[in-house]
């Protein structure tokens, strides 16, 4: 803490838009001391130099997910970032805001949510108990563990940053996102939910489109790990009456894979090729294996694991 | 303008105003919920303390809800309506119940029940939690459940501007879809005010950017009476510059306040209890330092940890420790975090009883902390604020619920009342050149700090009497530049400026007129409380451009007023 | 100098040329590749969908037996074998209940794991601990004027926190080390993106789908070929081109080299040595590389 006031001047580049304009850049200067955020700074901007600038922020504290967009590429909160730590991590004093990713601009800095909130809505977000419970007639209580656990999913904020940032999202149209699976998972996991069913006829097909690029941890300001609860979800998959074929696929490949952990150790890869998809799946992927040249590696065995009945007691708990 | 027609619209979103909602819907009518901005942004979410109650059998054993009604009303320095106090207490354990089980994650003992901790101003420990996010958990949960009723329309950017009125009755609210400014009417039989606070009106806040005063605003010009405007609470502690919270606690652990110099100033205010005196004390002592120049350039003091150890304080206060990291860039174990006071939730707010009925404005009913039971009196408990949103919300849904059952259709057209607050809203997007409102705004903020602070004298409250009323004529100047009408913020930022220039004036007036000190009102020109004189409610009317001030007792059931000695 | 090198099953496997490089470029740096001690799979960035303290469990095996060799750091080439490795030591460090259910697997077996080793991938290595001058002191045959995207994909550098090597969104690594070689790096929007590879057990079309993207990126940004840092990877861009390109009926090929076979061409070594893949060999002969 010093004596001396310690600003420092920086050019805050922001991506404007409105329909009459369309997309335009904007500059503003402002001059920042260590300890300030850039929600800060988006409040001086607009209250000092331009009130027409358009942007969400309310509780500066990260716990109402107002303010996600771009900060330098990084989709982030802007209450969550400290400016001078900015400058420093890119070397330079000209910080780019722009609106979040995948989310239709509506003004400047804000986007049109409401794709994300029907994918929230989707997820059936409440919790089902019995009658008896939910009047009062008979308690279900919760562990602590599982109330660590189910909390853990249940502190999204709906932000949509995952949601923006996830690559899945544009390309697939079957595919929920990473906060509503977070949402999802905290109500399909609670013990006192009574129709699993029913969560799972939504969650599951969905939760076996995720590609595990991890984007979602990364960019989740409250560390809720979406990517986790899909893998949760996916583990769900045996309870499941119906299977579509991505969520078939999914169950044969995963199945192969313990299999073959438990056979040798190791990913036998051509036994969970068969496993998953059959002889002409497999078969026909083999042939551009063979374009490129890498058949011949599929021909050499390699060792199998030696202690195998460790590796048999850790994932079943027998040592055959 | 278009017109939509509800048994009931409820002007905001947070926890107070979803309560209320889910309880009228259950009884069958329909609602619309208004808030301006998507409801779990509402400042609920920003609750982290806890929330008190006694749960019969789950409970410590010393205590009960007489404990708990005698704490909040000694806490509000003997203000309390002690009918809420006791109908708070009594409630609180059912309401408490029924979060949970609607999903509320509360922490658990190793058993499976509700876990318990203390919190300031208790004497026996009572307030359940949530991590550390108590607010946001039950106001999701809330949200999710009332989302879910099929009678329950969500208006979210909707910015709600003025209550219509005919001579005896609330007819509903004019708000504005603020994607692109086209106005409605919605007409109701009740409205319930559920609108949140006005931290924005002082220039050092906890409170999120949105708590702009909009629900007292629109219930003064409706010619409504706000209960004890004059009390406003302030935390000692919040971040600088962010202004977010920095829990007392973390001064309960050993941490030290110094100035500039590195001294412990406290020692010159409060030489036995020191950075443990109580709130206003340790406020008043940092302003002073601040105020008298030893205090950091940008005005906070340092709060210091440091001499704690890294493995005691990530193990005792992690969650100091990690607000100083996000919203400060400070690493709290090597230096010290930078602190100054900020305005923290008003007790004032829209006169009701005990089951959120206002008596001014038949059919108008307000609950949470835009509401004024008076639950907190002069000043507020940890913990009871997110207990009071339920309680009260709660109650009042049930209120409304009872009136709506007996209501009968008034006979008079409306519409022209209606117009005519889309008129007065329009007016300031007609200038082509003015003042911006940040400068009015900016000006405000200092003005409330400065005079009507935490704390206050005659002519620092004459003061800002008249610069309040130079800065509401100054405001016919303020005009709107952005000229779209695509999710305009400037033009709700404007009439949010409105609202915040008519709650500053019904403020100052109040804590001129109040010559003692209470609770959070405290003038240096009368520093004692004098139940002789002033043991009363103030109300206070907004006519035009002076506020008409009367009397109300305050309802003593069971305690007698006491010295307030901790 | 030695390092426990964990080669997983992929550069065992279908991506055998990844292991191949990997030790011909260790080897001209005069460093001692010793395999992990009779190492099994890190799961495959799957297994944990299934029974997570399970997984942690198998990584943690590796991790305990590069302890008992007594040694720290053991290094992969693969991003999603570095990946599997990091998160699990990270999940038993930071998680307590999690903890408790993977001692209930170990219990009794001869995993003992005290917290200090870890996984690092061949890159950090290279870059931290060998240093880009030592790189250049190597070069023989300097790749000048050829235009190399710098593919991150997504396990090498997500979640931050946990990979912790350097910044998910502002990353290097691979433009030092192809800057080292002579060669021109490539960023390109998609450079950290994923490739899609795991969405082959489940959804194989969006699998090619996020393939393509990556290929098509590079090559609109002007990219002669492309590097990645992972086995898997390199099994999705390079060996299954053949597949991505009848499905998108495109006439172009982007050649795809593991970040080590650039290294090996810029050492000297020929593309056969190095079992640089067919279809990139002929794009590299027309482009005059090889």
């Amino acid at each position: 803490m010093s004596l001396q006031p310690q600003e420092e001047e920086v050019v805050f580049r922001i991506k404007r838009y409105s329909p009459e304009k369309g997309s335009y850049w904007q500059e503003y200067k402002l001059k920042v001391d260590r300890y300030t955020q850039v929600v800060e700074a988006l409040r001086r901007i607009k209250s000092e130099q331009d009130p027409t600038l358009a942007y969400r922020a309310a509780c500066h504290m990260a716990v109402c997910g107002s303010c996600g967009m771009k900060i330098n590429g990084e989709p982030r909160l802007a209450c969550k970032t400290n400016i001078l730590e900015m400058v420093k991590k890119y070397g330079s004093n000209v910080i780019t805001i722009e609106p979040m990713d995948y989310f239709k601009p509506v003004k400047d800095l804000v986007v049109d949510l409401d794709d994300f909130y029907q994918r929230m809505y989707k997820v059936e977000p409440r919790l089902h108990t019995h009658k008896e419970v939910l009047e009062g007639k008979a308690e279900h209580r919760l562990k602590p563990e599982d109330q660590r656990e189910l909390w853990k999913f249940g502190q999204c904020i709906w932000c949509g940053l995952c949601v923006s940032a996830c690559p899945v999202v544009p390309i697939d149209s079957e595919f929920l996102g990473p906060a509503p699976h977070a949402k999802g998972y905290r109500f399909l996991a609670d013990p006192r939910d009574t129709i699993t069913e029913e969560r799972l006829k939504i969650l599951l097909d969905s939760a076996w489109r995720c590609t595990y690029c991890y984007m979602c941890y990364e960019v989740c300001p409250r560390e809720i790990e979406p990517v986790t609860a899909i893998k949760k979800t996916r583990a769900y998959t045996k309870l499941a009456k119906e299977k579509t074929p991505v969520t078939m696929t999914g169950e044969k490949h995963i199945e192969s894979i313990h299999n073959s952990l438990i056979e040798v150790g190791k990913l036998d890869e051509a036994k969970v090729y068969l496993g998953t998809y059959g002889l002409l799946g497999s078969i026909r992927d083999f042939i551009y294996l063979f374009q490129s040249g890498k058949v011949k590696y599929a021909l050499v065995k390699e060792r199998p694991v030696e202690n195998i009945s460790e590796i048999r007691k850790i994932l079943t708990g027998e040592s055959k | 303008m278009d017109k939509v027609s509800y048994d009931a619209v409820v002007v905001g979103a947070g926890l107070a105003g979803l309560m209320a909602a889910h309880e009228i819907a259950s009884a069958g009518y329909r609602v619309a919920v208004l808030s301006k901005v998507f409801p779990t942004r509402s400042h609920s979410a920003a609750a982290e303390g806890g929330v008190a109650a006694y749960i019969p059998g789950n409970s410590d054993p010393n205590d009960s809800p007489e404990y708990m009604a005698y704490d909040t009303i000694k806490g509000g320095d003997f203000l309390v309506d002690q009918d809420a106090a006791e109908l708070f207490s009594y409630k609180s354990g059912e309401i408490i119940d029924l979060l949970e089980r609607w999903g509320v994650l509360f922490n658990r003992q190793p058993d499976g029940r509700i876990a318990i901790r203390y919190f300031g101003g208790q004497t026996y420990p009572r307030t359940r939690f949530v991590g550390d996010k108590t607010g946001m958990a039950m106001l999701h949960t809330v949200f999710e459940k009332t989302s879910g009723l099929g009678n329950v329309d969500f208006y979210f950017e909707w910015f709600a501007w003025e209550l219509v009125r005919d001579e005896s009755r609330v007819r509903g609210v004019v708000a504005f879809d603020m994607r692109n400014m086209t106005p409605v009417f919605f007409k109701a039989k009740a409205v319930v005010m559920a609108a949140g606070g006005m931290g924005m009106l002082y220039k050092h806040t906890t409170n999120s950017y949105i708590g702009t005063g909009d629900g007292y605003a629109m219930a003064l010009r409706a010619g409504v009476s706000l209960k004890d405007p004059e009390f406003v609470q302030f935390h000692p502690t919040a971040l600088y510059p962010s202004d977010n919270l920095i829990s007392e606690a973390v001064r309960g652990e050993g941490a030290v306040l110094r100035n500039a110099k590195g001294e412990r100033f406290m020692a010159r205010y409060a030489p036995k209890k020191l950075d443990l005196a109580p709130r206003d004390i340790v406020s008043r002592a940092i302003v002073t330092e601040i105020k008298e120049g030893r205090g950091f350039p940008g005005g906070y003091v340092g709060l210091d940890l440091t001499h704690l150890g890294e493995e005691y304080i990530k193990e005792r206060l992690p969650l100091a420790v990690e607000a100083a990291k996000n919203f400060a860039g400070v690493d709290a174990t090597k230096e010290m975090i930078p602190v100054r006071p900020a305005q923290h939730y008003y007790m004032g707010g829209i006169d009701v009883d005990i089951t959120g009925k206002n008596p001014d404005l038949i059919g108008l009913f307000a609950a949470g902390e835009v509401a004024c039971v008076s639950l907190h009196g002069a000043n507020r408990l940890g913990s009871n604020s997110l207990l009071e949103t339920v309680v009260f919300g709660r109650e009042t849904g049930k209120a409304v619920v009872e009136f709506l059952k007996g209501y009968t259709e008034p006979s008079s057209d409306i519409d022209k009342e209606a117009e005519k607050a889309v008129d007065s809203a329009y007016d300031v997007t007609k200038s082509e050149s003015g003042i911006h409102f940040g400068e009015i705004h900016e000006k405000l903020r200092d003005v409330m700090w400065d005079y009507v602070g935490i704390f206050r004298d005659e002519n620092g409250l004459k003061t800002a009497l008249s610069e309040v009323i130079k800065l509401r004529e100054e405001a016919k100047k303020v005009y709107v530049s952005d000229k779209s009408k695509v999710y305009n913020t400037e033009f709700y930022n404007v009439l949010e400026l409105k609202n915040m220039l008519d709650l500053a004036l019904v403020i100052a007036s109040a804590a001129l007129n109040r010559k003692e000190s209470r609770g959070a009102h405290y003038r240096l020109d009368y520093p004692e409380r004098d139940d002789q004189n002033w043991l009363k409610h103030t109300i206070a009317y907004l006519r035009g451009n002076s506020v008409e001030i009367t009397y109300k007792p305050v309802k003593i059931t069971k305690w007698k007023p006491e010295a307030r000695v901790y | 100098m030695s390092y426990a090198y964990y080669p997983g099953c992929s550069a065992h496997g279908l991506s055998r040329d990844v292991d191949i490089a990997t030790r011909k470029v260790f080897e001209t740096l005069g460093l001692k590749l010793v395999e992990v001690t009779d190492w099994n799979c890190c799961g495959g960035g799957f297994y944990d969908e299934k029974d997570e303290a399970g997984h942690i469990a198998l990584n943690l095996r590796n991790l305990s037996n590069v302890e008992r060799m007594g040694l720290e750091k053991m290094i992969t080439p693969c991003s999603v074998c570095l990946h599997s490795h990091r998160l699990a030591a990270y999940k038993y460090r930071e998680n307590k209940d999690l903890k408790r259910k993977v001692e209930e697997r170990t219990k009794g077996t001869s995993i003992s794991y005290s917290g200090k080793a870890d996984a690092e991938h061949i890159v950090w290595v290279l870059v931290r601990d060998v240093g880009v001058q030592k790189i250049k002191e190597k070069v023989k045959k300097p790749l000048t004027g050829l235009k190399v995207a710098a593919y991150y994909g997504c396990q090498m550098l997500r979640p931050e926190e946990v990979m912790g090597f350097e910044p998910a969104f502002n990353p290097h690594s691979l433009e030092d080390l192809i800057a080292a070689t002579g060669a021109t790096p490539i960023s390109f929007p998609a450079a950290k993106s994923c490739c899609g590879f795991p969405l082959i057990g489940s959804n194989p079309k969006g699998s090619m789908k996020m393939a393509f993207n990556v290929l098509k990126s590079a090559k609109d940004n002007g990219a002669d070929i492309l590097v990645n840092p992972c086995s898997l990877c390199h099994l999705q861009l390079d060996s299954m081109q053949p597949k991505i390109k009848a499905e998108f009926n495109i006439d172009w090929t982007l050649p795809v080299l593991y970040i080590a076979q650039l290294l090996g061409l810029a050492f000297g070594f020929s593309a056969d040595e190095l079992g640089i893949s067919n279809i990139a060999k002929q794009v590299l002969a027309q482009k005059g590389v090889i």
